[in-house]
């Protein structure tokens, strides 16, 4: 009977050890594994080394009647190849000669080549390769308001050099080796090097600091993964806005059900480019105007869109009442009403009402300071 | 694997008896065997990952750095100075060898 209990007892704390390893581990700690792992190459060429220091240490001892320092001195002078002499007492003896001789037929071999092993494993091998990846994931825990980017192409690639041009911190994820060799010579600052749809790597990525997140992976199914994973762990659409793109209108459609911010469709987005064109055949100014404000390459100018949440002291106010242009310097170019419309002939008097997004443009340091404003005391 | 861990444990319980013997009598080849066996201990625990033996190491580390003084105060003239070193490293010693049997009691559990 006492037996049976023993052994469902057993049973319990089995389950609940297998229940423990179920449980997937932080990105960071899994690297931290993986670096005392590697500690493991190092444990032949060190024991061997510790071996020949103790055999040298204890029988100059026994030479010498328990000289320790001048022992391991003089062990240390042997295998190391400096040979200063016979510094030890009894050394000198037939029985110290014949003790040497073996010692340094035996130790040198030994210490030049675990010391070429451990300086190899340490400057060449993965110890320092995963110092720095585990660093660089301690300062991936650091930023805030960040863009995740999940997947590395020649979008991708575009899109970083815009965020770096607006100072937007961003971290990529891609395991891919041909994506990886082009985040090293595009000197990315900070890049993980796993599956974007990886709860582990999306977690390590600062998915719950972070305000962007770009699904761009050359698959589809990848970039389903990637939203829904993301969806999960930041289920707030305000919070973290996600962004992907899709062949086709109904797929984009889809992504947007699963839990996307906005879905764009490549070849439709070049259509209306050059369609966009061909509507201001004179030059180009105005759709290349238009574009690099909304881009971020007019440096000079910034539009940016604000959404009256539902309960914002913004509500039912007129625009001269807030009076953003006097106090910041930037200006209500048009509203977004809530059921859709575009109203642009916007003044003083316009009345802002819940649900609406109002279009400001401005400088982007005026811009920076009335959306904090926004933010802190607004909302 | 066994085999490993009875290297392991052999050179830890190396460590703590000859500790112990040297901390009662102290002989100079006791203490030297003692830093040996206990160093051996710490780089077989090198690459460990799980957490009991992360603990391993760590404790063996602590004993490590206080027999290595230990070794070379005692031969400088301070016996005394050696003998309280090497009572901290015996408890160090102590923690390794209930690491150790914690880690055998859930192992054997495990495969049970």
């Amino acid at each position: 009977m006492s037996k049976l209990s023993r052994s469902k007892k057993i049973k319990v704390i089995r389950k609940k050890l297998k229940l423990r390893k179920k449980k997937q581990k932080p990105l960071i700690e899994e690297y931290q594994s993986k670096l005392i792992e590697s500690l493991k190459e190092i444990r032949v060429p060190l024991i061997l080394l510790h071996f020949s220091m103790s055999i040298g240490t204890l029988g100059y001892m026994l030479l010498s009647g328990g000289n320790f320092i001048d022992s391991v001195y003089m062990t240390v002078i042997t295998i190391g190849t400096i040979g200063f002499g016979e510094i030890v007492k009894g050394s000198e003896t037939p029985i110290g000669r014949i003790f040497t001789t073996f010692l340094a037929l035996m130790g040198i071999g030994v210490f030049t080549t675990s010391v070429t092993v451990i300086v190899r494993l340490f400057l060449v091998g993965d110890i320092l390769n995963l110092l720095k990846y585990i660093r660089m994931l301690r300062d991936i825990e650091k930023l805030k308001e960040h863009a995740i980017v999940c997947g590395y192409n020649k979008t991708s690639a575009w899109l970083v050099d815009a965020l770096r041009r607006r100072r937007i911190e961003f971290v990529v994820i891609d395991s891919r080796e041909e994506a990886l060799k082009y985040v090293q010579l595009h000197n990315i600052k900070h890049y993980i090097a796993e599956e974007p749809f990886r709860k582990s790597a999306l977690m390590a990525a600062g998915i719950n600091k972070a305000k962007y997140l770009i699904a761009n992976m050359e698959d589809e199914a990848k970039n389903i993964a990637v939203i829904v994973t993301a969806r999960l762990l930041e289920p707030d659409r305000e919070k973290l806005f996600i962004y992907s793109t899709a062949p086709t209108d109904g797929i984009a459609q889809k992504l947007e059900e699963l839990g996307a911010n906005k879905v764009i469709v490549p070849d439709k987005l070049i259509a209306n480019r050059i369609f966009s064109y061909m509507l201001h055949e004179a030059s180009g100014f105005v759709s290349d105007l238009f574009d690099r404000i909304a881009y971020g390459e007019e440096a000079e100018l910034e539009i940016v869109e604000v959404k009256v949440r539902e309960g914002s002291t913004l509500a039912s106010k007129k625009l001269k009442d807030v009076d953003l242009r006097r106090v910041y310097g930037v200006t209500v170019v048009g509203i977004r009403r809530a059921d859709g419309s575009l109203e642009l002939t916007v003044s003083g008097d316009t009345q802002v009402e819940e649900g609406d997004t109002l279009l400001i443009l401005g400088s982007p340091s005026n811009i920076k300071k009335a959306m904090s404003f926004y933010r802190e005391v607004i909302k | 694997m066994r085999l490993k861990k009875i290297m392991t444990d052999f050179f830890i319980l190396m460590a703590l008896t000859t500790n112990i013997s040297f901390i009662f009598s102290p002989n100079p080849y006791e203490l030297v065997i003692t830093v040996i066996a206990n160093l051996t201990a710490t780089i077989l625990k090198l690459g460990e990952g799980r957490i009991l033996a992360t603990e391993m190491t760590a404790s063996s580390l602590v004993a490590d750095l206080h027999l290595v003084p230990a070794a070379f105060i005692y031969f400088l003239g301070d016996i005394q100075e050696a003998v309280s070193l090497a009572i901290g490293a015996l408890a160090a010693n102590i923690i390794s060898i209930l690491l150790s049997i914690v880690e055998a009691i859930f192992s054997y559990l495990s495969e049970e």
